[in-house]
C-alpha cells in the first residue's frame, strides 16, 4: 500500500481528463461499434502522429500549435479517405483501417529511419499519458469536446458518413494527446459494448456509470499500488463493464 | 454531495496519516539508480532517497504513476542525467510537481551531465541530423571517473541546501573519494588484458566505459537508436568482421537483444549482455556494479 500518491491535486486533473474523454466517446462508441470499425480511433491517431512527422521533416517546429494543426489536419485528411473507402468499399472496411494503421505507423518509421538519433520520442508526441493532463490543455480539450459533443446531438443525422468521420478525427486527436491510445480505446469501445443490448430507455446512464466509475477506481487503486494509471484504469473500465453486465442482464423484448 | 464531502475528508485524513520521514533532513528524487546509489554513498542516513526508474528501465521513457508526482513534490533535491536523457518526461513531471525548489536553475536541481566532459556532442546542431542528443551522449555513468567527478559536485551541492549537514557530508565524501581511486585503480589492473581490443556494440550506450577501459569499437550494430538496422548496414557489417573480427558484441540488459544475437548467429562472434547501471532497489553498490562489468567484459578473452 502506497498511501502519498493519493493527493487529490494529483489525481484530480487525471479523473477530470477521464470525464472530457468519456462525454465524447461514449456516444461515438456506438456508432463505431454500430459500423464495426473498432480500430478506427487506432488508425487515426496514428494518421495524426504522422502529419507531426512529416511537419517536422520539412521543419516545422515539433511542439506547440503549428504540431497542433499538422495534427488536426493530417487526421482530418485521414478520415475523408476512411470515409470515402467505406462509400466504395464497404464490407471491408475494418481490414482497410487495418492497414492504413499499418502504412501510418511504418510511414513514420521510414520517414524518420535517416535522422540520427531518429527524432526517439516524435513517435510518442502525439500519444499522452493521464497523470501529465495539466489544466490549461485540459480547458482547451474541453472546449473542442463540448463543441464534437453538441455537433453529433443535435445534427448527426443530417452529417452524414463524412461528417462522422470527420468529427471522430477531432474527437480522437484530442483525447489521445489527453490520455493515451489504450484509454481511447477502452473508453470508446468497453462502455459502448458492454452496454450495447441493454434496452435503449436506459439512455446513457449505464455506459457513464461504467466510464466514471472506471476511471474513479483506476486512478485511486494506481495511486495505492504504485502502478501506472492509465494501464490500470483500462482493467478497471473493463472490470466495471463486467460488474454492470453481471448485475444488468439483457432484456430481451 | 455528502458521499462527496466525506471521501474528501478520508483522503485528508489519510494524508495526515502519512508515515513523514521524520529521520532524514533531505528528500533526494534521483532520475536513475546510479544517481539514488551514489546520493545514498554521499548522504547516508541523512537522505530520503527515492529512484524514479529502476535498474532495467530505459529513462528515456516512463510511465506516468501518482506516487512518481508526489515524491516530485515532497523533493528538496532532484538529481538527474540531463543531456536530454530525459526531456520525454523530467519537464512533465516538474510542471506537475510545481516544486520551486527542484526547478531548472535552483540549488535543489542537479543535472549529473553538467559537471562532466561530454562525449560525441555533434559538431553542426542541423535539423536534419535530428535534434535530440544535441548535448552529447547521455550514458555518462558507464566511466567511474566520470562518476567521481559527479560525487565531487554532487557532494558541494550538499551541503549548500542542507549546511546543517556539513560534517557529515564531508566524511563521508572522504571515504567515499579515497575508496572509489582505490577501486579505479584496482579495475583498471583487472581489466588490462582486455586493453585495446574490438568490439561491435549495439548502439552507443557503453561510450563512456568503451574510452575508460580503452576498448575499440570497430562497429554499431545499429546506427540509429530504435530503428532496425537497414540490410546494406548489416550486410556492410558482416563483411567487416570477416575480415576484422571482433573479440566481442557488447549488449545491453534492458534492450532488445535480437540484434546482437543475430549478429552473433552470423558472426560467431560471442555476446556479452552488461546491466545498464546498479541495481539500487536491491542495494547494490556502485562499486560491485563496476566490478561485475570488468568481470563480465573480461570472460571472452580469457
Amino acid at each position: 500500500m502506497n498511501i502519498e500518491g493519493l493527493d487529490p491535486s494529483i489525481l484530480a486533473p487525471a479523473f477530470i481528463a477521464g470525464l472530457v474523454v468519456l462525454m465524447t466517446h461514449i456516444p461515438l462508441g456506438y456508432e463505431v461499434l454500430r459500423r464495426g470499425i473498432i480500430f478506427i480511433d487506432i488508425a487515426v491517431a496514428q494518421i495524426a502522429g504522422l502529419g507531426v512527422i512529416i511537419a517536422y521533416t520539412v521543419g516545422w517546429d515539433e511542439h506547440g500549435l503549428e504540431a497542433q494543426v499538422a495534427a488536426v489536419i493530417s487526421a482530418l485528411l485521414g478520415a475523408w479517405i476512411l470515409s470515402w473507402l467505406e462509400r466504395k468499399y464497404g464490407k471491408h472496411q475494418e481490414a482497410l483501417i487495418g492497414t492504413s494503421f499499418i502504412l501510418a505507423a511504418t510511414g513514420g518509421i521510414l520517414l524518420l529511419a535517416n535522422n540520427p538519433h531518429g527524432g526517439d520520442h516524435l513517435k510518442e508526441l502525439l500519444v499522452g499519458q493521464i497523470l501529465w493532463v495539466e489544466w490549461e490543455q485540459l480547458f482547451y480539450a474541453a472546449m473542442i469536446s463540448i463543441c464534437v459533443l453538441l455537433t453529433w446531438v443535435q445534427f448527426r443525422q443530417k452529417i452524414g458518413n463524412l461528417g462522422f468521420y470527420l468529427l471522430f478525427a477531432v474527437a480522437i486527436t484530442v483525447s489521445v494527446q489527453l490520455v493515451g491510445v489504450y484509454l481511447v480505446f477502452a473508453s470508446l469501445i468497453i462502455p459502448a459494448l458492454a452496454t450495447i443490448g441493454c434496452s435503449g430507455k436506459s439512455g446513457y446512464g449505464l455506459p457513464v456509470i461504467i466510464g466514471v466509475s472506471g476511471y474513479a477506481a483506476g486512478l485511486v487503486l494506481s495511486a495505492l499500488l504504485d502502478l501506472p494509471s492509465g494501464a490500470v484504469i483500462v482493467w478497471t473500465i473493463a472490470i466495471s463493464a463486467l460488474l454492470i453486465k453481471i448485475a444488468m442482464p439483457v432484456k430481451t423484448e | 454531495m455528502h458521499f462527496k464531502t466525506a471521501m474528501l475528508c478520508r483522503i485528508v485524513l489519510l494524508l495526515l496519516w502519512l508515515p513523514g520521514a521524520a529521520q532524514a533532513a533531505l528528500n533526494v528524487f534521483a532520475c536513475e539508480p546510479e544517481w539514488a546509489a551514489l546520493a545514498k554513498e554521499l548522504g547516508g542516513e541523512r537522505l530520503e532517497i527515492y529512484s524514479a526508474t529502476t535498474a532495467r528501465q530505459d529513462p528515456h521513457h516512463i510511465q506516468a504513476r501518482p506516487s512518481l508526482i508526489a515524491r516530485a513534490r515532497k523533493a528538496d533535491l532532484l538529481i538527474c542525467t540531463g543531456a536530454e536523457l530525459e526531456v520525454g518526461w523530467l519537464p512533465l513531471l516538474l510542471r506537475k510537481a510545481g516544486n520551486a525548489r527542484i526547478q531548472p536553475g535552483k540549488p535543489g536541481h542537479f543535472l549529473a551531465a553538467e559537471h562532466i566532459e561530454m562525449l560525441e556532442v555533434p559538431v553542426k546542431l542541423d535539423r536534419s541530423l535530428g535534434d535530440i542528443h544535441a548535448s552529447g551522449n547521455p550514458h555518462i555513468h558507464t566511466d567511474p571517473r566520470n562518476v567521481m567527478r559527479v560525487a565531487k559536485d554532487l557532494h558541494q551541492r550538499l551541503i549548500e541546501i542542507d549546511p546543517d549537514g556539513v560534517e557529515i557530508y564531508t566524511k563521508r565524501f572522504e571515504t567515499f573519494g579515497r575508496d572509489w581511486q582505490l577501486a579505479i585503480d584496482r579495475l583498471g589492473k583487472q581489466s588490462a588484458s582486455v586493453n585495446d581490443v574490438d568490439v561491435v556494440v549495439h548502439h552507443d550506450y557503453w561510450s563512456y566505459l568503451i574510452k575508460w577501459l580503452n576498448l575499440n569499437r570497430v562497429a554499431t550494430l545499429e546506427p540509429v537508436p530504435g530503428v532496425s538496422p537497414s540490410t546494406s548496414h548489416l550486410a556492410e557489417m558482416k563483411q567487416l568482421l570477416k575480415t576484422q573480427p571482433a573479440e566481442m558484441i557488447i549488449d545491453t540488459n534492458y534492450m532488445n537483444n535480437r540484434p546482437a544475437k543475430w549478429l552473433s548467429d552470423q558472426t560467431g562472434i560471442p555476446v556479452v549482455t552488461l546491466p545498464a547501471t546498479v541495481d539500487f532497489n536491491n542495494n547494490e553498490t556502485l562499486q560491485q556494479w563496476f566490478t561485475s562489468l570488468v568481470d563480465l567484459i573480461k570472460e571472452p578473452t580469457k
